[in-house]
């Protein structure tokens, strides 16, 4: 018989504490699958990847699900260019809190319910967009929705309970990817929903509010789907998993100085926000852009802006591959070099995307723009797992709210005054890109060097153990707390480049 | 390789395409006739919202108008006045006719013959989908090429007189609220559900 709580707060619901337990994949000790099989459902592993994913993907759906019905919203609601940018900024500016706080729930309740919660609990603020009547309603309740994009953190924390340290790049790369497609997925799904709702004779004004049940629903049955269908953990020795939530019992206070006082924490803080952060400014406003600027119908402003979102399928995860690729031939430095090149590339594309005077042409930039900016993000965080070891979580989610930071950050200057027109802020968009990917450069690990500069020499500072067991005191280290470091360096040797050892046993 | 080059070959295909079909499109505003038709454009009642409110709308041929024979239609539309521009550039009135678009509301048009230079007279009944704003009615003569060639308006040139205002719909229904706050209701109510009833099953169990 199960117990009602497991490690750390998390519900034992779905548990089989049967020993003989067998999975449909190979696991670790811990029970975290050892190998990512993409269209299996099977029970718990993957079929918590997909629960995960998909309910990313549906909080992505509601976030962006205004932004290619404003050529419609901003008629009947009167708005203003300011109105349309504001709500914008709003849209991407909840989260930013609301996933720093996701991570508490998480240890709290655990993943399953912190998902859960989320979904269900901004289902509300959904439905509400269709009783708005005027600018002040529409951004306060974009900024509410916005607030479930949190489900990032629960994701990446469920799937890192279910799958080996190992794949879990890959893992959550993918999960991320997918989720993030949801932004693009919605550019095409709500154009097509109110022209549905509009040949059923509604009206305009009617129909886009109506429209907007639909991304409301799909919270309430991807919620009640994670709460009958999703496990928090694999299972198992219940009495094992207790005793390692025992180990780790690290201070906050401590957690968080590490992070913060690691300059590396800040720049990817930066990287990230011209990363996603532009992913998600241009899902706000590419719909628009193509209705404005080519006179194309709604539903076809939707496919070519669902087409930048939808990129996310493969171009984020190609971007870690790419980035564990360059780390092969040159280590860290390669990986480093990836994500300069990468980014770089996808912010020249943006310039030329407001450049672009002819409908191909902007497709072409704008598809290229995508698969830089994507890849970025999967390159991003192929680095961000060895900037600490001790800090880890909230330095990714550091890294995830400056996504957001830069997102409200650009659409507040570029696309909310009447200062720029909308292509002349893509075009300064691009070109802020390419100049706050340069920071990449001053990304130097001593044990692995960085873009212009070897690794050091220095017999003791030089090595990853150094790099990783600084980050304790003697105090600490008495109490043997950094044990998990030293195994971390010696893993992490696959940074090393063609130097590295070609198998690696702690 | 060969795939690359053969993209890339139709990508430069489709840019010389596109940059030829440009060149075409640039007739003026500024080069059509002014004032070739008059109009006016009376609201029966002010402020009472679409879908109900009429504008009584006439056009004839002015007396001055000299491209008359090449007349083939007169359309009517609805466009905004400067008030209504202000911080929307969708609604930017530009030079280009084509890039133009301050007059997007189609009201009526007309086959036009030489015996019609008296003009029509009609009534027209505001659409449900046109926003709150300040407005005018412009009609444009378009030739055989369904170009436009001259036009007039109901107001001066600067569009500061005989300008009226449209009261939109909200598109908002009762019946829309009500379903939205039971959705949201369920939604909570069923979370809540879900977890007081996980942690009595729990209970139950460690009790026994």
């Amino acid at each position: 018989m199960g117990d009602s709580t497991g490690d750390t707060g998390s519900s034992m619901h779905g548990v089989s504490t049967d020993k003989t337990g067998k999975y449909d994949l190979p696991v670790d000790l811990e029970d975290r699958a050892t190998v990512f099989k993409l269209f299996s459902f099977a029970k718990p592993h993957m079929r918590t990847f997909h629960l995960s994913w998909i309910s990313f993907s549906t909080c992505f759906v509601s976030t962006f699900a205004a932004a290619p019905l404003v050529p419609i919203i901003r008629e009947n609601l009167n708005l203003t260019k300011q109105d349309v940018g504001n709500a914008g900024v709003a849209s991407v500016s909840g989260s930013i809190f609301s996933r720093l706080v996701m991570g508490a729930v998480c240890d709290l309740l655990g993943p399953r319910y912190g998902c859960a919660f989320l979904v269900m609990l901004s289902a509300p603020t959904v439905f509400s967009m269709s009783c708005v009547s005027g600018a002040a309603g529409f951004i306060t309740v974009r900024f509410m929705i916005g607030f479930c994009l949190a489900t990032f953190v629960s994701c990446q924390y469920w799937m890192s309970t279910m799958f080996t340290s190992k794949i879990i790049g890959l893992v959550n790369g993918t999960a991320a990817g997918w989720g993030n497609m949801g932004g693009g997925i919605t550019q095409l799904l709500m154009p097509v929903v109110y022209e549905i709702i509009r040949r059923c004779g509604a009206t305009a004004f009617t129909a886009w509010r109506i429209a907007f049940f639909v991304p409301g629903w799909l919270h309430i049955i991807m919620g009640i789907l994670v709460l009958t269908l999703g496990q928090d953990l694999p299972g198992g020795n219940r009495k094992a998993v207790e005793k390692k939530g025992k180990v780790v019992q690290d201070k906050l206070g401590k957690i968080m100085w590490c992070a913060v006082s690691n300059y590396r924490t800040w720049i990817f803080v930066l990287l990230y926000g011209y990363s996603m952060g532009v992913e998600l400014s241009t899902d706000n406003v590419i719909a628009e852009y193509f209705f404005d600027r080519f006179h194309l119908k709604l539903h076809t402003a939707g496919i070519i802006a669902a087409s930048f979102g939808m990129a996310n399928f493969f171009a984020r995860p190609a971007g870690g591959y790419a980035s564990d690729i360059a780390a092969k031939y040159f280590g860290m430095r390669g990986r480093l070099w990836a994500l300069w090149i990468i980014q770089t590339a996808g912010g020249l594309f943006c310039v030329w995307l407001g450049l672009a005077n002819t409908l191909v042409t902007a497709i072409v930039a704008m598809i290229l723009f995508s698969l830089g900016a994507q890849a970025a993000c999967g390159a991003t965080f192929a680095i961000v797992p060895f900037v600490s070891r001790r800090s880890l979580g909230i330095i990714s989610g550091l890294t995830g709210a400056g996504g957001n930071f830069g997102s409200g950050l650009t659409q507040l200057i570029f696309f909310s005054t009447s200062q720029f027109t909308t292509e002349q802020g893509l075009t300064w968009m691009g070109v802020m890109i390419v100049a706050c990917t340069l920071p990449v450069m001053l990304i130097h690990f001593p044990q692995w060097g960085s873009m212009f500069r070897p690794p050091s020499t220095d017999p003791v500072k030089g090595t990853a153990e150094y790099y990783y067991v600084s980050e304790w005191n003697e105090e600490e280290k008495q109490k043997n707390m950094h044990q998990g470091s030293v195994a971390f360096a010696i893993n992490a040797k696959s940074e090393d480049g063609r130097n590295a050892p070609s198998t690696i046993t702690v | 390789m060969a795939i690359h080059k053969i993209l890339f070959a139709s990508l430069l295909i489709c840019l010389l395409i596109q940059s030829s079909h440009a060149a075409t499109k640039e007739r003026l505003f500024s080069d059509l006739e002014k004032s070739a038709l008059e109009v006016t454009a009376t609201p029966s009642r002010v402020g009472e919202g679409v879908g109900v409110d009429k504008l009584s709308i006439t056009w004839k041929v002015s007396s001055t108008a000299t491209k008359e024979p090449e007349f083939k239609a007169i359309k009517v539309k609805l466009c905004y006045a400067p008030a209504s521009q202000v911080d929307r550039p969708w609604r930017k009135t530009e030079n280009e006719l084509f890039k133009d678009k301050s007059c997007p509301h189609k009201i009526s048009s007309w086959s036009y013959d030489p015996a019609m230079k008296a003009g029509q007279s009609f009534d027209y009944t505001l659409e449900r989908d046109i926003p709150t704003g300040t407005y005018f009615v412009r009609a444009y003569a378009v030739d055989t090429k369904d170009h436009e060639v001259a036009f007039g308006q109901s107001t001066n040139e600067d569009k500061t007189t005989n300008l009226f205002s449209v009261q939109a719909i909200s598109g908002r229904h009762k019946s829309l609220d009500i379903a939205s706050v039971c959705f949201s209701v369920f939604s909570v109510v069923a979370l809540l559900v879900f977890f007081v009833n996980e942690k009595r099953k729990a209970k139950i169990e460690q009790s026994e």
